[in-house]
């Protein structure tokens, strides 16, 4: 096996008397997509704004590179090289793609905003990702459809070269053409060696994308399975109960209190 | 395009023949003025403003006044191809995952998909179900149909009608996939191997251009090779393509390999070869194998003596495939173009000592692919552009 890139340990986390993360241990390993699955309300999106440095955490570990680390803040965690998309909040309306790809990073020259360079990396970001769906960097992402401003959003992710991508519901907006370019792109990411975790309701995105799937039941981990050894009827029983035959949490009536 | 008819050439088949040359090169080389279309398809310029004309009428090219001039005198107007004018479907299928995009006029992929087939054991049918059910939104989201379909297979192809006779990697035998696909799609349908094609784009539009004697060795799961000589695609017995280079025995008694042998190369140099050599699970997941290699690389020097036994494994096939093709540049495609940039150059030193044909080219060059896990797909791409621009 491969050392993974984050690794959580024993995360806890509460909203005052709601314990929303129990003991929860994740591994995210470059070049897999790990798929967090859950019911509504398990912490899945918690999770991943614990990672992303939008929520502290109460207790336990958060390994990157195998060194520990505290993230604070957003920024700090861009800067470790943890890129988060999320469903729709991502880009900014009124702003163009190479402003929003650069957006609170952007390049400076004698004082100056450096458009040339910042535009000709975004460019280039978009074509190594095979991206010609968009005309032009300079369209503003209002004119964009979901689709394309999702892709404009991941690719934010290759252009700072990020090391780890958690992607929160990135298709739930989305139409059937729209979900399999997204699907595609994320699977590209991972073959380029990324960390990639994402957080879906669709089981069928998940079995395509996926190489393991963590699913989180009423804030604990169920299971962390690789996905070719578990079924659909496994997950769905995994994420529905926490338990599925010998898979899952062992006694989930008492992890539900 | 060459015919070898015994009657005389009228002059429509001249211009058709001059008109699809035309294409071919705007498709290959991308936008070219005028003045340097004439010069290099040796036609006068007004036979040249004909035939871009009637281009522009089907809209398959646009004229424009260059950006930038070049010289005294008025510009000649640049001509750009239309992706959109003529779009093609290209199929990769792999062992482990499946991929498809419609690509236009010069190569450009204007949309895409792809999926896992799962465990490697994808039914012939499941992976034509997936297909039929992805082309659809496809197609709908670029709102242009494609003309004619590529096919890219790791196996062994029948190129008349696309029948796979063996994909062993796939565990496919006698499937008739080329069949099925132009009966539902009502496209013609062309097929090729996978390491054939990757040749082919790698020729066309990556790592290979300009350079007319060329191996393309892949590895994804399997080991293939293609092989470019004097520019075209090497072709054996009853039109099979020439390069499963994977299965040339290069350890005797070594370890079985799934076609029935045992220690073909493909057993010391392929995926499950690298991930040992990488120390890292044999199943592990392409991504996986990718980030090893990039940490090793910028590891340094130390920690790419792990590699060692594989790129001696690698140099002595390379040394015997240089031997027998004798080309100038082989190209290291899909995992292989991962492999950092000091064990490639070792490799390339070690064929350039070992191999005499090497030696006699001043060093046959070895480079990494330019289009990576991408050459399969466009070249599945340029099978297709093959008719439909010939036949414009």
């Amino acid at each position: 096996m491969n050392e993974p890139i984050l690794e959580l340990r024993g995360v806890n986390k509460s909203f005052g008397p709601v314990h929303v993360l129990h003991d929860v241990d994740l591994t995210v390993r470059p070049g897999e997509v790990t798929a967090l699955v859950g019911d509504n309300g398990a912490g899945k999106s918690t999770l991943v704004k614990a990672i992303a440095g939008i929520h502290g955490t109460d207790s336990g570990e958060v390994l990157f590179n195998g060194k520990p680390v505290h993230i604070h803040n957003p920024r700090e965690a861009a800067a470790l090289g943890i890129e988060v998309v999320y469903q729709d909040l991502a880009l900014a309306d009124n702003l163009d793609i190479v402003q929003n790809m650069f957006l609170g990073r952007e390049r400076v020259k004698n004082g100056l905003l450096d458009e040339a360079s910042m535009e000709l990396d975004a460019r280039k970001t978009l074509a190594s990702l095979s991206v010609r769906t968009v005309k032009s960097v300079r369209t503003p992402v209002s004119s964009l459809s979901g689709g394309q401003r999702q892709t404009v959003a991941i690719a934010k992710a290759v252009l700072w070269n990020s090391k780890v991508v958690l992607l929160d519901e990135p298709t739930a907006a989305l139409g059937v053409a729209q979900t399999r370019q997204v699907l595609d792109l994320v699977r590209r990411l991972a073959e380029q060696g990324l960390g990639v975790v994402l957080i879906s309701h669709n089981m069928n995105d998940v079995f395509e994308v996926a190489d393991r799937i963590a699913v989180l039941y009423l804030g604990r981990l169920a299971a962390d399975v690789a996905t070719k050894d578990v079924t659909n009827n496994q997950v769905v029983e995994l994420i529905t109960a926490g338990r599925s035959g010998e898979l899952g949490l062992a006694r989930p009536e008492v992890a539900a209190v | 395009m060459t015919t070898t008819s015994t009657s005389g050439t009228r002059p429509d088949d001249v211009r058709r023949h001059n008109r699809a040359a035309l294409l071919r090169r705007l498709h290959v080389d991308g936008p070219s003025t005028r003045a340097s279309l004439a010069t290099a398809l040796g036609l006068n310029r007004s036979t040249i403003k004909a035939l871009v004309d009637g281009l522009a009428e089907d809209g398959v090219v646009e004229e424009r006044v260059p950006a930038q001039r070049s010289g005294a005198g008025r510009p000649s107007l640049l001509v750009l191809p239309q992706p959109q004018a003529a779009v093609v479907l290209a199929i990769d299928i792999r062992v482990e995952r499946a991929a498809m995009a419609l690509v236009g006029i010069g190569g450009q992929i204007l949309g895409r998909d792809s999926w896992r087939v799962r465990g490697g054991h994808g039914e012939p049918t499941e992976v034509f179900t997936k297909i039929m059910d992805y082309v659809g939104p496809l197609v709908a989201e670029q709102e242009v149909g494609p003309v004619a379909i590529g096919v890219s297979v790791p196996g062994v192809v029948r190129h008349s009608d696309g029948y796979v006779h063996e994909a062993p990697n796939l565990h496919w035998t006698d499937v008739p996939l080329g069949g099925w696909l132009s009966h539902a799609l009502k496209l013609p349908v062309h097929m090729g191997n996978d390491a054939e094609l990757g040749a082919l784009a790698e020729h066309l539009r990556g790592a290979a251009r300009r350079h007319d004697d060329v191996v393309y060795i892949s590895a994804d799961v399997g080991v293939g090779g293609g092989v470019i000589s004097n520019g075209l695609s090497m072709r054996g017995a009853g039109g099979h393509h020439i390069g499963e280079v994977g299965h040339m025995v290069v350890k005797p008694g070594g370890r079985p390999c799934y076609c029935g042998s045992r220690g073909c190369w493909e057993t010391e140099i392929g995926e499950r070869a690298l991930c040992r050599a990488l120390g890292i699970d044999e199943d592990s997941p392409v991504g996986a194998i990718v980030a090893e290699l990039r940490a090793l690389g910028e590891a340094g020097d130390e920690a790419l003596a792990r590699l060692d036994e594989f790129v001696e494994w690698l140099a002595l096939g390379l040394g015997n495939v240089v031997n027998l093709l004798c080309p100038q540049l082989v190209v290291l495609g899909d995992l292989f173009s991962a492999l950092p940039a000091p064990v490639v150059g070792k490799v390339e030193q070690i064929v350039r000592e070992r191999s005499l044909v090497s030696r006699a080219l001043g060093g046959t060059r070895v480079c990494t692919s330019a289009l990576g896990t991408d050459a399969k797909l466009l070249g599945a791409a340029e099978l297709a552009f093959e008719t439909v621009l010939s036949d414009w």
